[in-house]
């Protein structure tokens, strides 16, 4: 069964092609809504069997079918499919997310008109790509797909092109990620150098990488992570995806939320037997993982704009996942354990869900009230019934209360951050970040559950509950981020399941039975201490948010004024970036364009206007009288003639 | 037999007529008969050399007889293309002197 997973993406690719180029009458519903769910939820099914065949204990890493694609001299380039644990956890996300968003769409999308055709095109490219992200076996084959799902994202953020803000949003995350993705390629350019090959079934052979030498495979590795910092927003190329917002809230849900953002920590934790080489750069992605965690989610303690609070919220909650894998690293090197590499993997999964839900009810909100400014909203909870338990259940969940999805995985991660700790006193403080962090996640999550749903409209709209079509996969994601936490403790524990795709690092597999597990969280009192922080970010977003007579203003002045103004800008990242790029890349490429100007096209130019003068000369040759003709004809047979007779015998030839 | 010197500076001398003929001569008539005057210099080198293969090899050869008739054959044919020619020179130009007729120039 295995060997047929590249048959995943082929089904969405075959909707994409047949929604692109059919004649408009055949498309129907919705513009092609009803190809585009039906190529999802073939991929869908053909993942349940694929996730099936892997949770029954097969895999396919390194000996599955490959074409050859490219062969330069004795190298051969192949394409092939991998399919481990990490896949299977990936192929749960996309596919799920996939096909509940594409249904979502059929009734948000509604009112685009001929654009649906567009997007729904767009869409199902995006998510052929992104299986063929994942099912890779090569570092080469991951990068095309990379690189197409960062194409599907520009044309996606893009979708309302017309307006300036979304095409200049568009443009940027194209070109941040763009930065990521040249890191990559130096990074994967390093490895064909010193290993000759980009299979991982080659590169992640403990020899041949310890053959790289150290230096090198720090340089590798950290450069590798630089793709995973553009395509997860990790901090300092993080600025792009609030902007990003400006495409359609199911894109957001989709693409940047639940599955391409997850792309660079898929990236790092399949890099892990690359990374566990390198010590230094596990430290690197840890930290990077840290800070950003932090910074975004304190930016998101401030924003308005609903779709920008999640999508800082996002920021953070990857940030999560690869502190996770940055500390993972130091505990599979020195305690022997994927405690930190579950933690991440799980948590990328829960986050996918409950992200996804709570983009997808932001649209609903959205579609409703008709802005994103939660200034303008309230009191949308008992006009949204649907949409506002949903979003509760989500929020939950991000904040990390127990039983929901984010508090299972929440916990491993900082749990495990604590635990690297005893190897490099940095994880420490990395773990204070984390505990900040969670305190914040709850305090803006329900900060803006609060301001959307609960008390009294604050502008005029008449809100409603959204069609069936779109509270339908709410309800569905609803149930699985109240749910999916649980993996932790299905047959041998999620942390067994995981370790198969790292097993060659690890020198023993643990089985751990259930209650073990929960013998653990709820034996540590740091988990007691995140949650009561949850649980206080909580209580102070009700009392700012909810009950009435809280005067907000305090915080506007003396030093927190400032942070709330610093805050506000985004840390003056976002300015930073601006003006470098009108300062210094502008007046460089000024220079640049008066060098092309002047001195290329000067040279170019004048070559021309060399030829032309000097053809408007010589011109003057062409008399058109035959007899001149005829004369120099005769006298240069003359000046061969002597040339051949007297010149050739008199100098010996 | 005429010494074959004599047969050559005859044929270059007529040679020479017809070449200094089509670069003087503005009368395109004269200038199409001093071309023909050059190729019938080099039929007779043609017929000379012909003759003289007897003495110089000792075996006769005819071939040279045979390409002096068909030279005069196409110079017969060229003489009727290039009088063609002229005569619809003539009636688009209403001349045919060679050095009114230089519209093929820059």
């Amino acid at each position: 069964m295995l060997e047929y997973a590249w048959l995943i993406p082929v089904f969405p690719f075959v909707a994409f092609i047949l929604i692109a180029i059919l004649p408009k009458r055949t498309l129907s519903w919705e513009d092609g809504a009803g190809y585009a769910i039906g190529g999802a939820a073939a991929a869908l099914i053909l993942s349940v069997l694929v996730i099936w065949e892997v949770m029954s204990g097969s895999t396919m890493v390194g000996d599955g079918p490959k074409f050859e694609w490219l062969v330069i001299g004795d190298i051969s380039i192949t394409f092939g499919i991998w399919i481990d644990q990490l896949t299977a956890v990936m192929l749960v996300v996309v596919s799920v997310v996939g096909t509940l968003v594409v249904i979502y769409s059929g009734a948000y999308m509604h009112g685009e008109g001929e654009n649906r055709r567009r997007y729904y095109a767009e869409i199902m490219l995006f998510i052929s790509v992104m299986y063929g992200l994942v099912i890779s076996d090569n570092f080469l084959q991951m990068f095309i797909f990379w690189e197409l799902v960062g194409l599907c994202s520009y044309l996606l953020i893009g979708f309302w092109y017309e307006t300036p803000s979304a095409a200049s949003a568009a443009k940027r995350a194209f070109i941040v990620t763009r930065v990521g993705d040249i890191m990559l390629m130096a990074g994967i350019i390093i490895l064909f150098k010193y290993v000759g090959s980009l299979d991982f079934v080659t590169l992640f052979d403990q020899d041949t990488a310890a053959a790289v030498p150290t230096d090198m495979m720090v340089l590798a590795t950290v450069l590798i992570f630089g793709g995973a910092i553009g395509k997860s927003a990790q901090f300092p190329l993080h600025e792009w995806l609030p902007d990003a917002m400006e495409g359609p809230t199911t894109v957001s849900a989709l693409i940047h939320a639940a599955t391409m953002v997850k792309a660079g920590v898929y990236l790092t934790a399949r890099s892990y037997p690359l990374l566990i080489q390198a010590p230094e750069s596990l430290l690197f992605v840890a930290v990077i993982g840290g800070v950003t965690a932090l910074l975004a989610a304190s930016v998101a303690l401030v924003a308005t704009d609903i779709k920008r609070v999640l999508a800082y919220s996002t920021i953070s909650q990857l940030g999560y996942m690869t502190l996770a894998l940055g500390a993972g690293g130091y505990l599979v090197l020195y305690a022997d354990t994927g405690g930190g590499y579950s933690a991440a993997i799980l948590h990328l999964m829960n986050h996918a869900f409950f992200k996804a839900l709570l983009f997808l009810c932001a649209g609903s909100v959205i579609h409703a009230v008709g802005t994103n400014n939660m200034r303008l909203m309230g009191g949308l909870g008992k006009k949204m019934r649907i949409t506002s338990i949903t979003m509760l259940v989500g929020s939950l969940a991000i904040a990390g209360i127990p039983p929901f999805s984010g508090f299972w995985s929440k916990d491993e991660v900082l749990a495990a951050v604590y635990h690297a700790g005893e190897f490099d006193g940095i994880f420490f403080l990395l773990w204070f970040m984390g505990i900040a962090t969670v305190f914040m996640t709850a305090f803006y999550m329900f900060r803006m559950w609060f301001m959307t749903f609960a008390g009294e409209p604050r502008s005029d709209y008449h809100a409603h509950e959204s069609p069936k079509l779109m509270t339908f996969p709410l309800m569905i994601l609803a149930a699985l981020a109240a749910v999916s936490g649980f993996a932790l403790f299905i047959s041998d524990g999620f942390k067994y399941f995981i370790e198969g795709s790292i097993g060659g690092l690890l020198h023993e597999v643990h089985h751990e039975s259930a209650t073990d597990i929960l013998g653990v969280i709820f034996g540590d009192p740091l988990t007691y201490v995140s949650l009561v922080l949850a649980a206080g970010g909580i209580l102070l977003a009700y009392k700012m948010y909810c009950v009435p007579g809280f005067d907000r203003s305090v915080f506007a002045r003396g030093i927190s004024g400032r942070l709330q103004v610093a805050l506000e800008n985004r840390w003056y990242i976002s300015k930073f970036y601006d003006d470098f790029a009108l300062r210094v890349v502008y007046s460089i490429s000024l220079v640049a364009d008066a060098f092309d100007r002047y001195v290329i096209d000067g040279i170019v130019n004048g070559f021309a206007y060399l030829g032309g003068r000097s053809g408007n000369v010589i011109r003057m040759a062409q008399t058109g009288n035959v007899q001149r003709y005829a004369g120099l004809i005769v006298i240069g047979l003359c000046l061969l003639l002597i040339f051949m007779l007297y010149i050739v015998p008199w100098g010996g030839w | 037999m005429i010494p074959i010197e004599y047969w050559l500076v005859f044929s270059s001398l007529l040679f020479c007529v017809g070449a200094y003929g089509v670069l003087t001569k503005r009368n395109a008539i004269v200038v199409l008969m001093c071309i023909e005057i050059m190729l019938n210099s080099a039929n007779i080198n043609l017929v000379m050399f012909s003759s003289y293969h007897n003495v110089l090899h000792g075996t006769a050869d005819p071939s040279g007889q045979a390409f002096a008739l068909f030279s005069i054959a196409i110079a017969a044919a060229e003489v009727a293309v290039g009088l063609a020619i002229l005569l619809s020179v003539y009636r688009r130009y209403k001349t045919i002197e060679v050095d009114k007729i230089n519209i093929l120039r820059w």
